[in-house]
């Protein structure tokens, strides 16, 4: 059953269209990211659920509630919408204490005093921060405001919870561990969850399903394995994971594969609907598709190394083929001079 | 080999001396200003009789005179109650207005803003008898009233304590409003949605989350008013006199007439009681402004500014406001401007066949009137440009510079703060008896040009240094590097760069001396006369038909120093 349902939503501030017709729907304990460059209209998109935004148009379901609908003229206003808001900044109130904080949803639903401490005391406990309920969020570490923040949107047991880039204010190490912990802590409650973020890896590691978005529209949807390994467009194969760009011209289609060519190379790849014989194209392969090779052979080239830069459990080589940079990675160190690179035709896709 | 001579380097020590002598002779003269007539006031308070007399001796006399007056009692216990009462009114009420108008999406109200201000740039003198006109036992509203609603009396009376306090904490809204808006801008809209998805209406967010967060500038706007509520004086007069309702600066007033010969002393003893007052407020507020910087700071992090949207609530947001500005500006100036062009009025009447235009021709006919408007136009356009001259002096002498005189400065400039007008004008009339160098210039407008620039020295400077604040330092380090002199420094750089901030400070400097009113009532003489102080010296006479004309020429005075700073921009409030 669906938790929530957007239909054709469209947004503008002033004359500039920020969605243009976005369509999703969330299942009852799904993870569903939207992901999507800065400016794409995620953000847009989970306000407008949580009813922060007015849409012009396209309607907004909870259940089977509706919370807006531009035919009907149905506009819920936020408090009325029964959600948890997790804010990237977490937004705590800074002149209540944890325990406070949490409890401010409880208090508003007329829960009685000794409910409420139960409760309160039982969400803390659950992210491990009951022995900081006294304290002031000014007094908490980043991690521990995030779990505050997380704490007190789940309390009062919303049917869907809405996290802006949950993660974006924790420092780069801390991020990697509570990705694992969040992504824990939503299946263990059975939550149904819509997450926005703007990095693909957050994305894929902590959802069921990724709708990416570009300039207001979904650009693709699907598992993560499915955006990773079938990006359907080229916004889509470059937005997901580390890639190399061919720039070059498509010679031939033939079988589901398409010759792309440029300066001093030719390849092999996969041909994608876009790829026209005779016109432009652009070829995509992830990073770690790339071989380093020993010698010649099909789909090899030959570029000079530019630099090598050491990352600790690899190396990451920077070649150019004539103009264009290319990028692989290596178990060790490569002598100056050229090397030959395998650039296998099923990982290659020529859009 | 070139003959040309090494350019002698600007600025270096030969020009210092001469910059803080100018520096000096700046703080020197604003300190004589402000503490002169402070010194003044005290040594008076402790003479057995006025200072010109021969006969007095230096004692506590004047204190044991008032302290065994029941009056000074009674006035004492007014004034803490309507200074209470008013705070209570217009703390909660500046603040929600403050949320609303800050944070909310309600429609047109960048459109009503000035409206709301409109109490702060209009005479209390003027509003106190728009009032009484207005919504007096036979006011125009009360009038209406009780045809509308087939009353026998009038629904409401004014000459109350309560009326007063009610009154006051309407007409002091602003001053709340002002310092709630400004704080409530800093504050990340985050906060506010996080309650309204949990579940908070905007209301409840008003007083659960964001009105708490700016505490410091509502605890700061708090102090402020019940200060201000100490030196009342117009609305008192009006409203309070006629049922014998004394507050402290009426019944300093009314000492004048008291005893029939003047009795100095006694006026000052009382005046040090206000001041003993006012004083701690002042320095309690003080401490409360840094307070209030240091939360804005651990604040930080503000977000985007995006507006609560109000819904539903949006109507009854915007009838409160619609209220207010109804009871606050629209009755009581209307009031006042229908009184100044009827000849009477009273039941039974009908607004056309009242109507005159007797009550202009008799200001115009009358050569102290005449005079106090051309005075009031001179001192807000010529006068006010020297003042603003003069507080640039000041911050000048102080900018960028942290050493004893520029925390001397900062507090010499808060003392007129807790002088009211009326005790203020009061001292300068004694400076001017006192030292017969000063005498000749007594009667002149010169005495009450110089009792403003005092009284609104605080103010004033305010808008000066946050001017000068915006101002980044490297502009004027660029110019210590390249060789620059202070002195020149200011001249070629800061100067053109505060230029607009200063024209912009000399408009509301306008508004606020068109509007004054207690600080010329002692200093009132042939000469001296400006519109505000003719005011309470024609309603003490009972002219009332003059009263509402001059007072409607002084709402237009006002109005067009509103209109044009509204044209071009200005900022009513920081």
């Amino acid at each position: 059953m669906a938790e929530l349902t957007v239909q054709d939503l469209h947004l503008t501030y002033g004359d500039n269209p920020i969605l243009k017709g976005v369509s999703m729907e969330l299942m009852r304990g799904e993870v569903v990211s939207l992901l999507g460059p800065s400016g794409s209209g995620k953000t847009t998109l989970l306000r407008a659920v949580a009813g922060l935004e007015a849409p012009l148009k396209g309607s907004i379901k909870i259940g089977d509630k509706t919370m807006f609908d531009s035919a009907a003229g149905v506009d819920i206003p936020a408090e009325g919408r029964n959600l948890g808001l997790v804010f990237q900044s977490y937004a705590l109130w800074p002149h209540k204490t944890v325990f406070d904080n949490v409890a401010f949803g409880l208090k508003l639903r007329k829960v009685g005093g000794p409910d409420i401490e139960a409760r309160v005391k039982k969400a803390l406990e659950g992210l491990s921060l009951g022995h900081l309920a006294e304290r002031f969020p000014h007094q908490l570490s980043g991690g521990q405001q995030q779990r505050v923040a997380i704490a007190r949107a789940l309390v009062y047991n919303p049917p869907v919870i809405l996290m802006d880039e949950p993660l974006s204010n924790l420092d780069a190490k801390l991020r990697e561990e509570a990705r694992a912990w969040l992504r824990g802590l939503i299946l263990e409650l059975h939550l149904s969850a819509l997450v926005v973020t703007h990095d693909q890896g957050e994305a894929m590691a902590m959802s069921d399903r990724i709708l990416l978005l570009n300039n207001g529209v979904i650009e693709q949807q699907g598992a993560p394995q499915e955006m990773y390994n079938k990006p359907g467009t080229l916004f889509t194969a470059d937005f997901m994971g580390s890639n190399n760009r061919l720039e070059g011209k498509v010679d031939e289609v033939s079988g589901g594969r398409a010759k792309l060519s440029g300066e001093g190379w030719s390849l092999w790849g996969q041909a994608r609907a876009s790829a026209k014989q005779g016109s432009s194209g652009t070829g995509m392969i992830r990073l770690e598709r790339v071989r380093i090779a020993s010698g010649p052979g099909d789909n090899r080239v030959q570029p000079e190394l530019t630099t090598s830069m050491f990352l600790g459990d690899k190396w990451e080589h920077l070649f150019k083929l004539g103009g264009t940079p290319l990028r692989a990675h290596g178990p060790s160190a490569l002598a100056p001079g050229r090397h030959w690179i395998e650039i296998p035709a099923d990982d290659l896709w020529v859009f | 080999m070139s003959a040309v001579p090494a350019p002698t380097m600007p600025g270096t020590a030969k020009a210092l001396p001469g910059i803080l002598s100018w520096r000096a002779l700046t703080i020197l003269v604003t300190a004589a200003a402000v503490l002169g007539p402070l010194g003044l006031i005290v040594y008076q308070s402790l003479l057995s009789a006025p200072f010109f007399e021969a006969n007095k001796s230096i004692g506590l006399e004047a204190y044991k005179f008032i302290f065994h007056d029941d009056d000074f009692w009674q006035a004492a216990w007014n004034s803490i109650r309507i200074a209470t009462g008013m705070t209570l009114i217009a703390v909660p009420l500046g603040g929600l207005l403050a949320f609303i108008m800050e944070r909310t999406n309600l429609p047109m109200k960048r459109w009503m803003e000035p409206f709301i201000l409109v109490p702060s740039f209009v005479s209390p003198m003027v509003l106190s008898f728009g009032y009484v006109v207005a919504a007096g036992p036979v006011g125009f509203y009360t009038v209406w009233a009780q045809d509308l609603f087939h009353l026998d009396s009038s629904p409401w009376g004014i000459y109350s304590v309560t009326a007063m306090t009610i009154l006051a904490g309407l007409t002091h809204v602003p001053n709340v409003y002002v310092y709630a808006s400004s704080a409530l801008k800093n504050l990340g809209s985050d906060v506010e949605e996080a309650a309204r998805c949990a579940g908070a209406s905007p209301l409840r967010v008003a007083f659960s989350v964001s009105l708490p967060l700016i505490m410091p500038s509502l605890l700061f706007s708090a102090v402020l008013v019940f200060f201000l509520g100490f030196e009342l004086f117009g609305l008192p007069l009006v409203l309070g006199d006629p049922e014998g309702i004394l507050v402290l600066s009426t019944y300093l007033y009314k000492l004048t007439n008291k005893l029939g010969t003047p009795s100095y002393h006694l006026m000052a003893a009382v005046a040090i009681c206000i001041v003993a007052i006012t004083v701690p407020l002042v320095l309690l507020q003080r401490r409360l402004l840094v307070g209030a910087r240091k939360y804005a700071t651990i604040k930080g992090k503000a977000g985007r500014m995006r507006e609560l949207p109000l819904g539903p609530w949006a109507w009854p947001a915007f009838a409160l406001i619609a209220l207010f500005i109804f009871v606050t500006v629209i009755v009581p100036i209307s009031g006042i401007t229908l009184r100044a062009f009827v000849s009477s009025w009273g039941f039974g009447m009908k607004l056309a066949e009242v109507w005159t235009l007797d009550g202009f021709r008799e200001v115009f006919n009358e050569p102290t009137n005449t005079r106090a408007i051309w005075n009031t136009v001179l001192i807000g356009t010529v006068g006010g440009a020297l003042t603003v001259a003069c507080y640039t002096a000041i911050g000048f002498a102080t900018h960028r510079r942290n050493d004893w005189l520029s925390r001397f400065v900062d507090y010499l400039v808060l003392v007129p703060r807790a002088i009211p007008g009326l005790l203020a004008g009061l001292a300068f009339l004694w400076v001017f008896l006192f030292f017969p160098p000063l005498t000749p210039l007594r009667t002149t407008i010169f005495s009450m040009w110089l009792a403003y620039s005092v009284v609104w020295l605080a103010y004033g400077m305010r808008l000066i240094s946050s001017s000068l604040m915006q101002v980044a330092p490297e502009l004027e380090e660029a110019g210590r590097s390249v060789g620059a002199s202070r002195g020149t420094i200011s001249r070629s750089i800061t100067l053109p760069l505060i230029r607009p901030g200063l024209i912009g400070s000399w408009l509301l400097v306008f508004m606020i001396f068109e509007r004054e009113y207690s600080t010329g009532v002692y200093l009132l003489a042939p000469g001296t006369e400006v519109i505000g102080a003719q005011l309470v010296s024609l309603w003490q006479g009972g002219a009332i038909d003059i009263v509402a004309a001059l007072s409607v020429i002084n709402i237009a005075l006002v109005s067009v120093g509103l209109a044009i700073a509204l044209r071009f921009g200005v900022k009513l409030r920081d």
